[in-house]
């Protein structure tokens, strides 16, 4: 148990600096690599709690795909973010003050003892254990059948976000020539040649 | 020491304050606000994985699964907005965000 | 719980040693290495011009939009995992259930397919 504790510190640790260094880095690169870092450690608190399929998604789908795209958007956009920068200070004292009685509630409320014992296992689908059923096992048991409502309206906020990105971002340019391969075969003598009388001084 | 719920929500409270706090000290950069939400929301995530643990009830990894997914949608979105800001106006800072139509 | 933490041991020695090594050959250098740096030596060397400009430039959108697409996907494989690994278990309400899901995709797919967001031109 005393491992678990190391790496539970470690990874907590880890996680909050890094997150730190998100909101604090002066290149956004590093800001969306220090995010990078703290995905990975939150994914070791998640294996920690024994949320073992939610640990690996997140590496997967946030790892690799979010902060990709983020990256992806940094690069991209061709911004002098040294200007973005200045003033960075001036909202500093009334953020820091902010998070200071958010954080002090949330400790208070959260941290504090107050979860009844008898509560645990009363769920509507409690863990069973892991001998019996994995957890990528056991939540695919639940997630399909009990939870079908949200599970297509999921499916759904995908679809949206698919079209909405390929409205937004899609514009095919006009100004190119492009090449139309079945137009090509298709082509006989008939369709590609047209005789046409010229009468004498008129042109077409 | 045990590890036990009010570690992980300790973490997780922290995490959130840090995303709170990175709204307030970059508010000129969307991009950084973009992360800041992304660090709000991990730290929803580990505050439901955690009661999953303390509860021993599946229903909050199943919640977490279905938040990833919102999160990951708004990103795209979210960041599709800013391309396409970026592509009219030539920049991303938050104050210039203030006409309806470009 | 602890079995489950056990079969990651391994992993953790793995990033533990990857860590040891990546360390020691960054700061390796720092130690034994011989600098002796000018500004010519450190300036970027572009054929013998001056650099023209910034190494970093704008990219196309292009990449953005296929990169978007490919998180829709990632999290709609995500979603099929569970489904594949308790198939036997979920019945039919479950199997359905997935059908519709990617039925769902599927009309994205296409939209996306006849919108010609996956051609390069």
């Amino acid at each position: 148990m005393g491992l678990q504790a190391l790496f539970f510190y470690i990874f907590a640790f880890v996680a909050v600096a890094s997150a730190f260094m998100v909101i604090s880095a002066r290149n956004p690169v590093h800001s969306v690599l220090f995010l990078i870092l703290t995905f990975f450690n939150a994914a070791g608190l998640f294996l920690l709690t024994g949320a073992e399929f939610l640990a690996m998604i997140l590496l997967v789908v946030y790892v690799g795909a979010v902060a990709v795209l983020f990256l992806f958007v940094v690069m991209m956009l061709d911004v002098d973010f040294a200007e973005l920068r200045a003033g960075v200070l001036d909202y500093a004292p009334v953020g820091a003050l902010v998070g200071l009685v958010l954080v002090a509630e949330l400790i208070l409320v959260l941290a504090g003892n107050w979860v009844t014992p008898e509560a645990a296992g009363s769920g509507a689908s409690p863990i069973p254990p892991l001998a019996e059923r994995t957890n990528t096992a056991a939540l695919g048991d639940i997630l399909y059948t009990d939870y079908i409502y949200f599970f297509q309206i999921a499916g759904l906020v995908l679809l949206v976000a698919m079209i909405g990105a390929i409205v937004l971002t899609l514009k095919h340019r006009t100004d190119i020539k492009r090449q139309d391969i079945s137009k090509q075969v298709a082509r006989t003598p008939e369709t590609g040649v047209k005789v046409v009388k010229v009468k004498p001084g008129q042109g077409i | 020491m045990e590890i036990g719920l009010s570690h992980y929500l300790t973490v997780s409270a922290i995490l959130f304050t840090l995303g709170v706090f990175g709204i307030f000290l970059n508010r000129k950069n969307v991009i950084i606000i973009l992360m800041s939400v992304e660090l709000i929301l991990l730290a929803v995530n580990i505050n439901m994985v955690a009661f999953s643990m303390e509860l021993n009830d599946l229903v909050g990894q199943v919640f977490a699964l279905f938040i990833l997914t919102v999160a990951a949608a708004e990103a795209a979105i979210g960041l599709a907005i800013l391309v396409v800001f970026y592509r009219n106006r030539g920049s991303i800072a938050v104050e210039d965000v203030n006409m309806m139509k470009g | 719980m602890t079995e489950l933490l056990g079969n990651y041991v391994p992993i953790a020695i793995f990033i533990g040693i990857a860590l040891v090594i990546g360390l020691a050959l960054l700061i390796a250098p720092f130690a034994v290495a011989y600098k002796a740096p000018d500004s010519e030596k450190l300036s970027a060397y572009e054929c013998g011009f001056n650099a023209f400009d910034d190494a970093r430039m704008k990219f196309d959108i292009r990449f953005y939009l296929v990169s978007i697409l490919f998180i829709i996907f990632d999290l709609e494989v995500a979603f099929l995992f569970p489904w594949a690994v308790s198939f036997s278990d979920v019945g039919w309400i479950g199997f359905w259930s997935m059908m519709a899901f990617l039925g769902v995709l599927t009309i994205g797919f296409i939209y996306e397919w006849k919108k010609g967001a996956l051609e390069w031109e």
